[in-house]
């Protein structure tokens, strides 16, 4: 005892406490649940072993399936314009000499906006009725309104393009943050040796850039794979169901339905895909940093 | 009980202009008692608060704690949470009759604490409304059913009416059923600046309308186990109509995005001819300030389907009490006082529909001194609705489940995803199986 107390298990006790109070008691708790047919409503249901009865119907429930496949491509398009545009932007405002302070401060307002006050005002953009895009296209002639938010490809696009505008000033700052820590020599004697402003991206600047990308990535992953308010707000996953993500149908599964048991279910399988965006980025990563001989 | 005592009052109130009957008033000594109350929020639900909490408190020398108020879904779920977690630290709470079979066991049983005077000055069949399993669990604040609202010229208009009577060959008058309402929707409607009609076009919202249609057209959404049954002519021809008018663009394009604010904004700004809609928009529809059709709009009860019934899907508002709470009787009270004929007269006079037949008298009696023929054509119109038409929709604890489950294929069909039969299978399927579930059969 006077041994343990000693050792190092009395500096990490406290970690390990606060660890497992607020991350592992939590996941065992909704592991379990996912195993049961609770209902909010109905607390009794939380003792109730139903085995992977949850998971069953899952397996063979075809708007579930859709959902996933949904989130995968919704994170996979605006995670890639979303580094696009924040690159584009850090490589801009990396070149201005003049009040790129205040750039880089405008840069970040739209990530002070709560992601519900967002999806409201693309709400409002995009509504076919009043909404202000289609009436400046009316002025161009658009005489009829377009259905941004029920066309199924429309309302996916309109739906990313609040997200990548809410989110897209992450990437550039991280990014930003990166360029301004390359070091010049090395940008320097390429142009020396004849290399353009292309040779000089492509070889220099992105090498140098990848793991804040990869950082950034991995960060962004977590939170679009999580996308709710704005979809949410925008559309409430429909109309049927055409824009709906994993986290409208678990949210409206668990708190809407009450069905916290198989909400949870769902919850545990599309962890699944944040793990693999994580690791693939993670991987990424340190072979970016092996290329740079950090490691 | 013991600390305080309860007193029971037969008094004639007067409040305002009118002269309601004789009222079981509901007062105490509540000094010392505070209650935990979590609240229905939004511009037409707090009004009501910012008279009657003061009153109470000034006559009982009880407090009002409002932990929180919030639109009915974020509470319905704050409450579903509350349950789950067992921390029921609060005193009364909004509820609808809708939601009310969701919550179980953890409101108060009223009829053992409120006198049967005091329930005698509500209307009987909302109160049937209000009792869940036997038990009465709540108190009607006000009561909800549609009626059809109508720009008036559109009718009066001579070139409307003879256009009208040579292309379909009945007269244009305010519609009385469904199909002339589809009728007329294609004929005033000139997209993209004039439709004529719209829907709420999403969750509660639209499996409400279908089922009320599917009700009126002669159907049923259950049979007596809890089957679903709506897969049916009555089904097919209910969510044929949708997709008709949504074909024809008689409707605005992001309809199925639509909830109630959009439509009761989209009538008042002149863009729809017909709005099916409460009476809770009465009032705004004919202030100029806020609405384009302000002075010319018509009302009717809502129209009939093909069975012959009037559509009239409705509910009520209102305010419950924990099993948890520790002073009951000023719970009690409150809960009184939130629907006391004054209570229910401040909500009349901003157009919604009382819950005591003592408050539809005088409201109409005040209309009628004030000389104000739309409000006194509102409230005779209401009350014929809610008293011929109204019908709640099945009273269990799984119909927010359900309508989560038929909502999305309704807009499939519309949408032309699929087709009225297939989506109504599909819908039928995912029912059966929250009712197996739920052990009705």
């Amino acid at each position: 005892m006077k041994k343990f107390l000693n050792g190092p298990w009395v500096l990490i006790l406290p970690t390990i406490i606060v660890l497992t109070c607020v991350v592992f008691l939590p996941l065992l708790i909704s592991l379990w649940t996912s195993f049961t047919p609770f209902k909010l409503t109905k607390p009794d249901t939380l003792y109730r072993f139903v085995g992977f009865r949850n998971y069953e119907r899952l397996i063979g429930d075809y708007d579930f399936w859709v959902a996933f496949g949904r989130t995968v491509l919704f994170l996979t398009i605006a995670l890639n314009l979303e580094l696009v545009f924040g690159l584009g932007i850090a490589l801009l405002i990396n070149k201005i000499t003049y009040a790129q302070k205040t750039l880089r401060t405008l840069m970040m307002f739209p990530m002070m906006f709560s992601p519900i006050l967002v999806g409201f005002q693309w709400k409002y953009i995009f509504n076919d009725n009043i909404g202000l895009l289609n009436n400046f296209l009316r002025e161009f002639g658009v005489i009829n309104p377009i259905p941004w938010l029920v066309d199924a490809t429309l309302a996916n696009i309109s739906i990313m393009a609040a997200e990548i505008w809410s989110s897209t000033s992450v990437f550039a700052i991280l990014l930003l943050a990166g360029l301004m820590g390359i070091p010049k020599d090395p940008i320097e004697a390429a142009k020396v040796d004849g290399c353009n402003s292309w040779q000089v991206f492509k070889n220099i600047t992105l090498p140098f850039l990848m793991p804040f990308i990869f950082i950034a990535m991995t960060i962004r992953s977590l939170d679009v794979a999580r996308a709710y308010d704005i979809v949410q707000m925008m559309t409430g996953g429909g109309p049927a169901k055409r824009t709906e993500l994993l986290w409208t149908l678990i949210s409206r599964t668990g708190y809407v339905d009450a069905k916290m048991g198989m909400a949870n279910a769902m919850s545990y399988i599309s962890i699944f895909l944040s793990i693999a965006f994580t690791f693939f980025f993670f991987y990424k990563l340190m072979e970016a940093r092996k290329i740079l001989s950090y490691d | 009980m013991l600390r305080l005592f309860l007193s029971l009052i037969l008094a004639v109130s007067f409040f305002g202009s009118f002269s309601a009957k004789a009222e079981t008033e509901l007062w105490g000594d509540y000094s010392g008692v505070t209650l935990r109350v979590k609240l229905i929020g939004g511009g037409q639900y707090e009004g009501l608060y910012n008279e009657v909490i003061p009153w109470w408190e000034e006559n009982t020398g009880g407090k009002i704690e409002i932990v929180t108020q919030k639109n009915h879904f974020e509470l319905d779920k704050e409450i579903k949470k509350d349950i789950a977690s067992g921390n029921l630290d609060f005193c009364v709470a909004s509820n609808h009759t809708s939601f009310a079979a969701q919550y179980g066991s953890i409101y108060t049983d009223l009829n053992d604490i409120m006198p049967a005077s005091v329930l005698a000055d509500y209307t009987p069949l909302i109160l049937d409304h209000s009792t869940v399993d036997g038990r009465l669990v709540q108190m009607p604040r006000h009561s909800d059913v549609s009626s059809l609202y109508y720009q008036k010229s559109l009718y009066e208009d001579a070139d409307n009416k003879a256009n009208f009577k040579a292309e379909y060959g009945y007269e244009l008058t305010p519609p009385d059923t469904w199909d002339q309402v589809k009728d007329q929707s294609i004929f005033f409607s000139n997209p993209p600046d004039f439709y004529g009609t719209q829907y709420v076009g999403k969750e509660e919202a639209i499996a409400g309308r279908f089922y009320e249609l599917v009700v009126a057209n002669g159907g049923a959404l259950f049979d007596e186990d809890y089957r679903p049954i709506f897969n049916s002519d009555a089904g097919v021809e209910s969510l044929e109509w949708f997709i008709d008018l949504y074909n024809a663009k008689a409707v605005p394009e992001g309809v199925l995005n639509y909830l109630w604010d959009d439509t009761g904004l989209g009538f008042a700004s002149g863009t729809i001819a017909m709005n099916l809609d409460w009476a809770g928009w009465a009032a705004f529809f004919n202030d100029p300030e806020n609405s384009k059709v302000a002075g010319d709009i018509g009302l009717i009860r809502a129209p009939m389907g093909s069975g012959g019934l009037r559509t009239g899907w409705s509910g009520s508002h209102t305010f419950s009490m924990t099993e948890t709470c520790p002073n009951k009787d000023a719970a009690a009270s409150f809960l009184w006082a939130l629907t006391s004929n004054k209570a229910q007269m401040i909500e009349a006079r901003a157009g919604l529909s009382p819950t005591r037949p003592a408050i539809w008298d005088a409201i109409i009696a005040e209309k009628e001194a004030e000389g104000d023929e739309f409000m006194l054509m509102v409230f005779e119109t209401f009350k014929q609705s809610l008293s011929l038409d109204a019908f709640t929709p099945p009273l269990i604890p799984e119909w927010i489940e359900f309508t989560n489950v038929l909502y999305p294929e309704l807009q499939a069909a519309i949408l032309g995803d699929k087709t009225p039969q297939e989506a109504l299978e599909t819908a039928s399927k995912k029912a059966t199986e929250i009712m197996e579930d739920a052990g009705y059969f």
